[in-house]
């Protein structure tokens, strides 16, 4: 498990070290200074339009991670990720907008966190009833019914029904002041991205200490060989359905996120291009926890380098820039195929050797 | 009684197309492994490339021919790029590079020209259905379908009697043997893969005739899918036989079931029915059952 070595001239002297999160207390120092760098130090000196962008990459970090532990740690290939955000989504606004709260919680601006929570189990569910056809089936065929449940799930229950509530058109709105947690109106890019960066970070340490746990062993034990786990013991379908409630959690999280950054709602969200998108991050960002995170920000940064190419060409050659959207999906699809071609092991890779590298230097053996 | 025949006939004229997009599709499948979800691109993409030869005034027979040759010429390119070298990744990434070829066509194919519906004026077909009996044809499903079968025969027939189609036969049995007895298997996945992209796109320039192209013709070439799971993966009349039902299912779902739920079921109704068919019979009716052994 351990992909990155010890700096050089580091030992264990106990297991329980061995084990331990973080390992030396220079990795611990830097994680510390990691944390106070997004939560402080980004926001203090990157403006209005950078904070966007940083939540953009916070929410597709957040579904990515759903993907991630879905395809990088139980095997099970989805390609309909987008309908569990979106029916997070959809939990959270209707929870906000029409649910008769008690006088009390909407003071104390609790209304938004506790559907937070609701999206999250309602997603969760959702997304096992999409899992159950793992029991018998994977591969391909388990692709194929995630794909239903995106198609079934976005395009037919959330436009035709859902959006249809209240006898509106196609969206919901959410007026600024919409959301409230607590004494704060979560109304700002600032705002919005101290939420994201508390909930990112805490769906990374719940994730990261599950895939420490039984659980997350037996999902990789599955992920490795199936037939083999279950004779040790695994009762596979339960992991699995587990699997999809925790992935399916951490979308209906992701998705009552990007509630409180949108003015309003409607399926075109959740296309099935958003699922594709979903699964091209984890493959471009690789295995593991910062995988899923650096392929968010790869993909994310991407995408406006260049729309920030695209915008002095657009003097020259206007049409690129009417049609931007086409040339990200255009860019999107040559840079999955060139990374499964040419970098099939993704970002995050690359990240260790460069860890590794110096880790051991200057005694590289 | 009347409208039950009617439904079911334009079920089978419809499902005529998608069986020959699912023949493409199972082609692809048996010779190379390569479960390709770009397939609705490919008909989108036959779609686009057919209208812009027609409008410049080629005739609709002529322009198909067109679509044919462009059809193997991207077909073999695709394969040489992408395909050629992942042979033996795992399955993820197979199907992802498809992915991205489809984003990639999709994302091409809307900046090349646009995302307003087209059609292809001067009509092929004239509007005025024809009677069978009590039955009334709508000119532009029966001739796509009567193309549809023409050209599903000729691939049939080029697999049978042809050298190239045995030994695409042969790989698609038994890769090893195939290659002892002196068959090129990289010819034989560039040809599966430009035989699949002829049929989605004369697939395509057909369904593009029913209700002008647009974006939403890639939908309906996904319903190849739901379309090679009926029938088993692997399997060349399944993917006929899956193709029809898939037809005639979405338009009586269309026809019957739009009372109770209104709004999209007829677009939605086969990928629903697939996920519950493949918790029965996740192989389909001819798919070989894997057996799989630690």
């Amino acid at each position: 498990m351990t992909r990155v070595w010890l700096p050089c001239g580091d030992y264990h002297e106990h297991y329980a070290k061995d084990h331990g999160w973080w390992q030396t207390n220079v990795i611990r120092g830097k994680m510390i200074l990691l944390l106070l760098i997004v939560s402080v130090g980004f926001p203090l000196f990157f403006g209005g339009y950078w904070l966007g962008v940083a939540n953009m990459i916070g929410y597709t970090a957040l579904g990515a991670l759903g993907v991630q532990l879905l395809i990088g740690y139980a095997g099970l290939i989805t390609l309909g990720h987008a309908a569990f955000v979106a029916v997070g989504a959809y939990t959270s606004t209707l929870l906000v907008l029409r649910f008769p709260w008690p006088e009390a919680i909407v003071t104390w601006g609790l209304a938004y966190p506790i559907s937070i929570i609701i999206a999250a189990i309602v997603a969760g569910l959702w997304s096992v009833l999409f899992g159950l056809p793992s029991a018998k089936v994977k591969g391909f065929y388990l692709i194929l019914t995630t794909m239903a449940a995106q198609f079934i799930t976005v395009d037919f229950i959330l436009t035709q029904y859902v959006s249809r509530i209240g006898g509106r058109g196609q969206a919901f709105s959410l007026p600024p002041g919409t959301i409230k947690i607590g004494p704060w109106f979560i109304d700002s890019d600032l705002k919005v991205y101290f939420l994201m960066i508390t909930l990112l970070t805490l769906t990374v340490l719940v994730m990261a200490n599950l895939l420490r746990t039984r659980v997350g062993r037996a999902w990789v034990a599955i992920r490795d060989n199936d037939i083999a786990a279950e004779t040790l013991g695994i009762n596979i379908v339960w992991y699995k359905l587990l699997n999809f409630f925790v992935a399916g959690f951490i979308g209906g999280i992701a998705g009552a996120f990007w509630v409180s950054n949108c003015a309003a709602l409607s399926p075109e969200h959740f296309p099935w291009s958003w699922s594709l998108w979903l699964v091209g991050v984890i493959l471009i960002g690789g295995a593991g926890i910062d995988g899923a995170i650096f392929g968010s920000i790869f993909m994310v940064m991407v995408m406006e380098i260049l729309q920030i190419i695209a915008i002095p060409l657009s003097e020259y050659w206007p049409i690129v820039f009417v049609n931007f959207a086409y040339v990200k999906d255009m860019a999107f699809g040559l840079a999955i195929c060139a990374f499964l071609i040419y970098e099939p092991r993704g970002l995050s890779y690359r990240w260790w050797q460069v860890k590794n590298y110096f880790n051991l230097w200057p005694f590289s053996y | 009684m009347e409208l039950f025949f009617m439904t079911l006939t334009t079920g089978i004229m419809v499902g005529g197309i998608y069986a020959l997009v699912a023949l493409g599709w199972v082609l692809i499948y048996k010779c190379s492994g390569v479960l390709n979800l770009a397939m609705g691109e490919l008909t989108l993409f036959g779609a686009y490339v057919t209208l812009s030869f027609y409008t410049m005034g080629v005739p609709f027979v002529v322009s198909i021919l067109c679509t044919l040759i462009i059809g193997i010429v991207l077909g073999i390119l695709v394969e040489r790029i992408f395909l050629d070298k992942l042979i033996g990744e795992p399955i993820l990434a197979v199907i992802m590079v498809t992915v991205g070829l489809s984003f990639f066509f999709r994302g091409l194919i809307e900046f090349v020209w646009g995302t307003d519906t087209r059609v292809f004026t001067p009509a092929i077909f004239s509007l005025k259905p024809f009677t069978i009996g009590f039955l009334k044809i709508s000119t532009v499903y029966f001739w796509s379908f009567v193309l549809a079968i023409v050209l599903f025969l000729v691939f049939v027939a080029f697999f049978k009697y042809t050298r190239w189609g045995l030994s695409m036969q042969a790989t698609a049995d038994d890769e090893t043997a195939a290659l002892s007895l002196g068959v090129s298997a990289r010819f034989v996945y560039a040809a599966s893969w430009a035989i699949a992209f002829m049929a989605a796109g004369v697939g395509g320039a057909l369904l593009g005739n029913i209700n002008g192209v647009n974006i939403s013709i890639g939908y309906l070439g996904l319903l190849v899918l739901p379309a090679v799971v009926l029938g088993g993966l692997n399997s060349v009349p399944g993917a006929v036989v899956g193709g029809i039902t898939i037809g005639v299912l979405q338009n009586f779902a269309g026809t019957y079931l739009d009372a109770f739920f209104p709004g999209g079921v007829k677009e939605i109704f086969p990928f629903a029915f697939m996920a519950i068919f493949l918790l029965f019979m996740p192989y389909g009716f001819w798919g070989w059952v894997k057996i799989e052994r630690m």
